[in-house]
């Protein structure tokens, strides 16, 4: 873990003293990530020093935009290992990325008796859209449903059928962390193509933490935010593979993604740019090149993950300690390679313990996670999630829980 | 420490809440849901001359969304439809006395919500 050593002092924010005795613990990483300062400098320079729009002007700082925008593009390609360039296209995040291919793809082609396969832990983003395709095309929901017992997913593939024409999985969940194992994923995916179903996987939760590989995993589509890898706000990636860039129509019409248009009628540009309408959020996406860079240059995927587990090792090894919590999820897994504890605390509603430990400077996730089903399946009333990121430390975690003990202690006082 | 959202008066409310019971055959009921975070209020009551004679409510959920119900039940006895239709989020915001961040503000005003849906529903199916 040497190599990780002090990154907290990377991110300005998490250095503050809101509480003017102690900097803020911040636990809700799986929301978002904080900015290291190199991301924020790219921004406030491209604003000060090279500000212009893309693909258009025909002057110094225009070429400057448009040659970083078109960079980071490749960038991420590289990141993920995508094949081309074209298959990366800049949405407004995550929510935003399903949502296209919703509108896009999915309303165009599924036919009434088709089946859209989810899984029982999808957050609302992958489930909302879906839900407003089935009733519009007349397609059928199904989900694959999570072991309670174990948190995890049995025998996925018995659930795809001659009739999946979509399946549509996250690759982590936001309120449970992993619920695949090992390649069980990537064998779930080459299930659902063998029976000519497209794929769609929400990666949200794993791309902060895990190495992604599109050509081993092989999606059709793929979505992620770069708020939550350390980037801006108001950027996120959608992967299209090639081979459906004229399957797939526009999610918006507009400027900058024509070829040529008459009165009555245009020709699209090529992919990717044929999906990206209108001025995009270039400096957010230069910000998200500057995020790209940071993790490129300073994270090692594998020390990062064997450092968000041994947190939650420590984390959960502390919660067992402690009367009356529950913890909601695969402990072994958690502390094997998780990112995320979610628990609950018999006695206390979980946003007291929330807004207690705000008040003590430690920011955590507490309700629901847009996840209702999910929550109405474990039969809780509202958890508690600590979701951790590079920076966070052990020292962190022990402070945590000596708050989280003064706090339920308060709230049972009486 | 600095707990300053969790005063003892919101807390004792929490705790030895008033007014959580049933209400026999009452004149208004209504109950919600707080999404987000799970809070659940359900409000019943008697009127009597156009003014609140009997109320009860019962609930599950975070402190600030019990401890509202309980102290808002307490305050609206004898007070007329209209008096309690015209209470406004800055009148819970007063009466809880804490400072609320928005995402709790949902959480304080759910009881205001019920409350004002029952009698809502009650002047409409008197008239």
């Amino acid at each position: 873990m040497k190599n990780l050593k002090n990154i907290i002092a990377d991110f300005p924010m998490l250095l503050t003293k809101p509480l003017e005795s102690k900097q803020i613990i911040y636990f809700d990483n799986a929301a978002t990530s904080h900015k290291p300062a190199s991301v924020i400098l790219a921004i406030t320079n491209f604003y000060s020093q090279n500000y212009a729009t893309v693909h258009r002007g025909l002057y110094e700082a225009s070429e400057f935009a448009t040659e970083r925008y078109e960079q980071v593009r490749a960038m991420i390609a590289k990141f993920i290992n995508a094949k081309n360039e074209s298959e990366i296209i800049f949405t407004k995040g995550t929510t935003e990325g399903i949502n296209f291919v919703a509108e896009s793809w999915a309303n165009n082609i599924l036919k009434p008796g088709d089946e859209i396969l989810l899984t029982h832990v999808e957050h609302h983003a992958n489930l909302l859209p879906w839900q407003r395709v089935a009733s519009r095309t007349g397609a059928v929901l199904k989900f694959i449903t999570l072991d309670l017992k174990n948190f995890d997913m049995h025998n996925p593939e018995s659930f795809v059928s001659k009739k999946t024409k979509l399946m549509a999985v996250t690759a982590s969940s936001n309120v449970l962390g992993g619920i695949w194992s090992g390649s069980q994923l990537k064998n779930l995916i080459s299930a659902a193509h063998s029976v000519g179903a497209k794929v769609l996987v929400d990666a949200a939760q794993l791309v902060a933490h895990e190495k992604i590989d599109i050509q081993d995993l092989n999606p059709d589509f793929l979505v992620f935010s770069g708020h939550k890898i350390f980037g801006p706000t108001g950027v996120g990636v959608l992967y299209i593979n090639k081979n459906l860039h004229d399957q797939v129509e526009p999610y918006q019409l507009g400027g900058s993604m024509v070829f040529d248009v008459d009165f009555d009628k245009a020709k699209w540009a090529q992919a990717p740019h044929k999906f990206e309408a209108g001025t995009p959020p270039i400096s957010s996406v230069i910000g998200l090149g500057a995020a790209i860079e940071y993790m490129n240059e300073k994270i090692n995927f594998d020390d990062m993950k064997q450092h968000e587990a041994g947190l939650c090792k420590d984390l959960v090894s502390g919660l067992q300690k402690i009367k009356d919590v529950k913890i909601i999820g695969n402990v072994e897994k958690i502390c094997e390679s998780g990112h995320l504890v979610s628990f609950c605390v018999e006695g206390v509603h979980a946003h007291d313990l929330a807004s207690w430990l705000g008040t003590n400077g430690v920011a955590v996730r507490a309700g629901h996670h847009c996840a209702h089903p999910l929550i109405k399946l474990l039969k809780v009333e509202a958890l508690l999630r600590v979701s951790f990121a590079v920076y966070n430390t052990r020292q962190e975690v022990e402070e945590f829980l000596k708050l989280l003990e003064l706090a339920i202690k308060f709230f049972k006082k009486l | 420490m600095n707990d300053k959202i969790y005063q003892d008066e919101l807390m004792h409310h929490f705790k030895y809440p008033l007014n959580k019971k049933e209400v026999q055959s009452p004149d208004f009921e209504s109950s919600h849901l707080n999404p987000s975070c799970g809070d659940k209020v359900s409000i019943q009551g008697k009127i009597f001359e156009n003014k609140i004679v009997d109320i009860g409510f019962s609930g599950l959920g975070c402190v600030i969304s019990q401890a509202a119900a309980s102290m808002l039940t307490e305050s609206v006895k004898g007070k007329t439809v209209d008096e309690v239709l015209a209470i406004t989020k800055e009148n819970i915001i007063e009466m809880v006395g804490i400072k609320l961040g928005p995402n709790r503000l949902k959480c304080a005003l759910l009881a205001l919500q019920v409350l004002q849906d029952a009698l809502n529903e009650f002047q409409k199916s008197k008239n």
